[in-house]
């Protein structure tokens, strides 16, 4: 669309070549500047991270000698390879608990017409709309009693449903032809086998795509795993990186090895599914 | 702009449209097994805490499972309300949110519609580099930008001092503070607020565009009485998401960077919420803050639902 907008105004002669190219270039160069400023920080992240210590302070563009070292002491300071894993558990956990909370209740909305489903949909699309900062005293009281306080149990439990989890699979299902289920039921298809043979089957894409989400969101969070835990080898991995940076804040190769080493996993996910998490993202839109 | 979007912002008018649809005089138990996992987890994670916030909001209580709580009636929001510290935290919550607006909504609007003719592999170039500070870790951001406008060594400083400018402390001086956490909230934003108006603009009917162009209409009338216009779901969408998250999104930057401080100038409402929950152990006051809060974004997100119907234009 926009390539046919760009090519009639040309053919109707409103942008003249010169001031067409001149357009061109600032356009050009204006989403350089962004592009810059989006990943500059993390570019310089990366550099310090990799500079020998007597080199920190260097305003190079390289390092000058490149070394391991900053990560191989962050490994012996903090438990990072533990919390690596526990975060991956945690947010492939909620990944999966959001998932499947989210195929049965949609399930549930598509398949059946029940009494008080707008209730039921007002109270899941609201639950968004609830600061967490205003539930936390009654979430961390009952964490306590329920024994969830320092472990990943705890961290996975509360976030094992999202409204938006829900409501994207929703939407995605009610496209779902209804004659196909019809067909099924009349067939003597028990509900449990259409939802996992006919309809989850069908559902790859937007289960993917809440997924990606869903693990991006788990693996940043930082606020419910502040409350909860206590030690760093049972934490994840935002909670560590906030511990080293008020322990050692001004070690700052260290410092941004292990924010280097935190955000990883995420930057590898980002660069082999860039543009699945790009869609996935707007289409959903922000949390 | 999405189904789901427009399903999160409207919810009440999606709770009012159902019912009618409905089977009526059947009652099975098969669908509510289904919703169980979904509505217990909500209801013990989410509505359940919310009564019970605003229980505790009328009494006494330092968070000791041992120690008694004590009713004390309205007392706790009589007491926040003449607080400096609850007026200056809601003033605060109020700057981010004007603070967020132009790399939220402003700024990304205008780069979208100037850089629509933009294709190929330039555009996908940019579209993967400005997206990236959307699923940077919030803690790492502060930790990044920590390091760029360190005081001592950071890049942006010895920049400035190239430049003559001398130091500021971005995060020590009362008077930067609360922008420099503004503009760290805003940095994850402005990349992927544009693309999400980008791909608004792509999806605008160009027989409009063309209409207006041969009409006559200049390029700045066609932004502004076509574009716009057809841009304004996406405009009101982030700057409710804005309004209503802002502050709440600054929160890992505030508790990470600056605990509120310098001199509180960087505490909002939700940071105090929780000085108030987990740092005092006035549970009381934290609920009662809590239910302001709450009241006060609920208001909003009413009337920014409201808005929306009322203003947004669709192009069916």
């Amino acid at each position: 669309m926009t390539i046919k907008a760009s090519e009639t105004s040309r053919a109707a002669g409103l942008v003249t070549p010169k001031s067409g190219r001149l357009r061109r270039l600032a356009i050009h160069a204006m989403m350089i500047l962004l592009s810059i400023l989006s990943i500059f920080p993390i570019y310089w992240m990366i550099v310090t991270s990799l500079r020998p210590e007597n080199e920190t302070f260097s305003t190079a563009l390289w390092p000058a000698n490149p070394t391991f070292e900053n990560y191989a002491f962050v490994l012996t300071r903090i438990p990072m390879l533990e919390m690596l894993v526990n975060t991956t558990v945690v947010a492939a956990a909620t990944a999966a608990l959001q998932v499947a909370t989210g195929l049965f209740a949609a399930y549930s909305l598509v398949r059946w017409r029940i009494r008080l489903a707008g209730l039921v949909h007002g109270l899941i699309a609201l639950s968004w709309l609830v600061p967490f900062q205003v539930t936390m005293i009654p979430n961390y009281v009952l964490a306590s009693r329920l024994g969830l306080l320092d472990t990943l149990t705890g961290l996975v439990v509360p976030n094992a449903v999202a409204a938006f989890a829900i409501l994207l699979l929703y939407h995605a299902m009610r496209s779902f032809p209804t004659e196909i289920l019809e067909a099924a039921r009349i067939d003597g298809a028990k509900s449990w086998r259409i939802l996992w043979q006919i309809v989850t089957p069908n559902m790859g894409a937007p289960i993917a795509s809440l997924a990606i989400i869903a693990f991006i969101s788990a693996w940043n969070e930082y606020f419910w795993p502040l409350l909860l835990s206590r030690k760093p080898e049972n934490s994840v991995v935002q909670i560590g990186l906030q511990m080293f940076m008020t322990q050692e804040g001004n070690l700052w190769g260290p410092l941004m090895a292990a924010a280097a080493l935190a955000s990883l996993p995420i930057l590898v996910i980002y660069l082999i599914l860039q543009r699945h998490v790009i869609e996935s993202f707007m289409k959903s839109g922000i949390r | 702009m999405t189904d789901i979007q427009a399903d999160l912002a409207r919810p009440l008018t999606l709770a009012r449209a159902t019912p009618a649809a409905r089977e009526r005089g059947t009652f099975t138990v098969l669908p509510w097994l289904y919703l169980t996992p979904a509505l217990v987890l909500l209801m013990v994670w989410t509505y359940i805490p919310l009564v019970e916030a605003f229980q505790l909001s009328f009494y006494q209580w330092n968070m000791l499972p041992t120690a008694p709580q004590r009713f004390v009636g309205l007392r706790n929001y009589q007491r926040l309300m003449a607080l400096p510290e609850m007026r200056n935290a809601l003033w605060n919550t109020l700057y981010y949110i004007l603070g967020l607006f132009p790399m939220s909504v402003i700024i990304p609007l205008f780069v979208a519609i100037w850089t629509q003719d933009l294709t190929g592999r330039a555009r996908m170039i940019y579209r993967a580099l400005i997206f990236v500070p959307m699923i940077v870790a919030p803690v790492v951001a502060a930790i990044l930008w920590r390091w760029l406008l360190n005081e001592d060594q950071g890049l942006i400083t010895l920049g400035l001092e190239g430049l003559g400018l001398g130091r500021i402390g971005f995060l020590t001086d009362p008077k930067y503070a609360l922008a420099t956490l503004t503009w760290i909230t805003g940095w994850k934003l402005i990349g992927f607020s544009t693309l999400l108006f980008s791909a608004a603009n792509a999806g605008i009917n160009p027989s409009y565009i063309e209409a207006a162009r041969i009409d006559g209409a200049s390029r700045w009338g066609i932004i502004r009485d076509i574009r716009l216009p057809l841009l304004s779901p996406t405009i009101l969408l982030l700057s409710m998401m804005t309004i209503l998250f802002g502050a709440q999104w600054s929160f890992a930057y505030i508790n990470v960077l600056t605990n509120g401080g310098p001199l509180k100038s960087t505490t909002n409402i939700f940071y105090l919420l929780w000085e108030y929950g987990f740092q005092t152990m006035s549970a009381g006051w934290s609920s009662a803050a809590g239910m302001i809060a709450f009241a006060g974004f609920a208001v909003i997100a009413a009337g920014c639902m409201w808005l929306m119907k009322r203003y947004a234009v669709y192009d069916n």
